[in-house]
C-alpha cells in the first residue's frame, strides 16, 4: 500500500515467520532428532529489506537431549511473548500510519 | 504469508499430546491387568513421535521447510518379559504358582503424564499467541 512505510509490512512478515517457527519447534518438542528452528532475525530483515528471502539459522548452545532432540521450552516461551509484543508494536504502528492517511483523506473531502 | 498454518502446526502438537496421554492413562490403569486379548500380561504403550509437513494449498516451498507439525508415527509395545510374582491362589498363575504380572511402573507414567499435559499446555499457549496476532491484523482494518 502506497504511504505504509514497507520495511513495517516486511517486519511484520518478518515476526509471523518466526511465530511460525516457534510454533514448530513448541509442537515437536517431544519428537526424538527434531533440531530446533529459528532464523538469523538482524541479517533476515535487512536481506527482506532488500528484496531478498529470511536467513533460517542454526540455534547455538541448546542442550540435547538422549533423544537427540533439542527444543528449550523456555526459550520457546519467551520468544512466543517477545514476537506478540513486536506484532503488537509494528501493527499499532502501521494502524496510526492508517489513521493518518484516513485524516487527509477526511481533510481534503 | 499468512499465520493460519501455524495454527495447524499447533493443533497437530495439542493433537499427539492428547494420544500420549490417553496411551498413558490407558498404561496406569492396566497396570496390574493380567489378562489380555493377545494372551499374556498388559505391555506398557507409547506414543513415538515424529515430524510432519504441513499440508496446504498456499504453502509454498519455504513455508514447508520453515515448520513443521508433528504426528503420532507409531506406538511402541513394551517387549520385555513380564515380572513373575509368586500368588498360588491367582486364576493365571502357572504350576509352580506364580503370575506373570505387567512392567508398567505406575511413577514412570505419571511423570510422563506431566510431562505430556505440558507440553498440551505449551501448544495451546502458542496458538492463542498466533490467534492474538492475526486478530491483530484484523483489526488493521478496523
Amino acid at each position: 500500500m502506497d504511504g505504509i512505510s514497507p520495511s513495517l509490512e516486511r517486519y511484520m512478515d518478518l515476526v509471523s515467520m518466526r511465530q511460525k517457527m516457534v510454533s514448530s519447534n513448541i509442537a515437536n518438542a517431544d519428537t526424538p532428532g527434531y533440531k530446533t528452528k529459528d532464523l538469523d532475525f538482524q541479517a533476515s530483515f535487512r536481506s527482506m529489506l532488500d528484496g531478498g528471502g529470511p536467513r533460517p539459522a542454526e540455534v547455538q548452545g541448546l542442550a540435547t537431549k538422549n533423544d537427540g532432540n533439542n527444543v528449550d521450552l523456555d526459550r520457546e516461551a519467551r520468544l512466543l511473548a517477545e514476537n506478540a509484543l513486536r506484532f503488537s508494536v509494528a501493527s499499532n504502528l502501521v494502524k496510526g500510519q492508517i489513521q493518518q492517511i484516513r485524516e487527509a483523506i477526511k481533510e481534503g473531502a | 504469508m499468512s499465520l493460519f498454518s501455524s495454527l495447524s502446526v499447533s493443533a497437530s502438537g495439542m493433537s499427539a499430546q492428547r494420544t500420549r496421554a490417553a496411551l498413558l492413562v490407558e498404561n496406569i490403569a492396566n497396570s496390574e491387568t493380567t489378562r489380555t486379548p493377545e494372551g499374556g500380561p498388559y505391555r506398557r504403550k507409547d506414543a513415538v513421535f515424529s515430524t510432519t509437513p504441513v499440508k496446504s494449498e498456499f504453502a509454498s516451498e519455504l513455508d514447508a521447510q520453515m515448520q513443521t507439525g508433528v504426528r503420532v508415527s507409531s506406538i511402541s509395545v513394551d517387549q520385555r518379559e513380564p515380572e513373575k510374582q509368586y500368588a498360588p491362589g491367582h486364576p493365571d498363575a502357572d504350576a509352580n504358582g506364580y503370575v506373570n504380572i505387567s512392567r508398567v511402573n505406575p511413577a514412570e507414567d505419571m511423570v510422563d503424564l506431566t510431562s505430556a499435559n505440558r507440553s498440551y499446555q505449551a501448544n495451546v499457549a502458542a496458538m492463542s499467541a498466533v490467534k492474538d496476532m492475526i486478530q491483530r491484523s484484523i483489526d488493521l482494518l478496523k
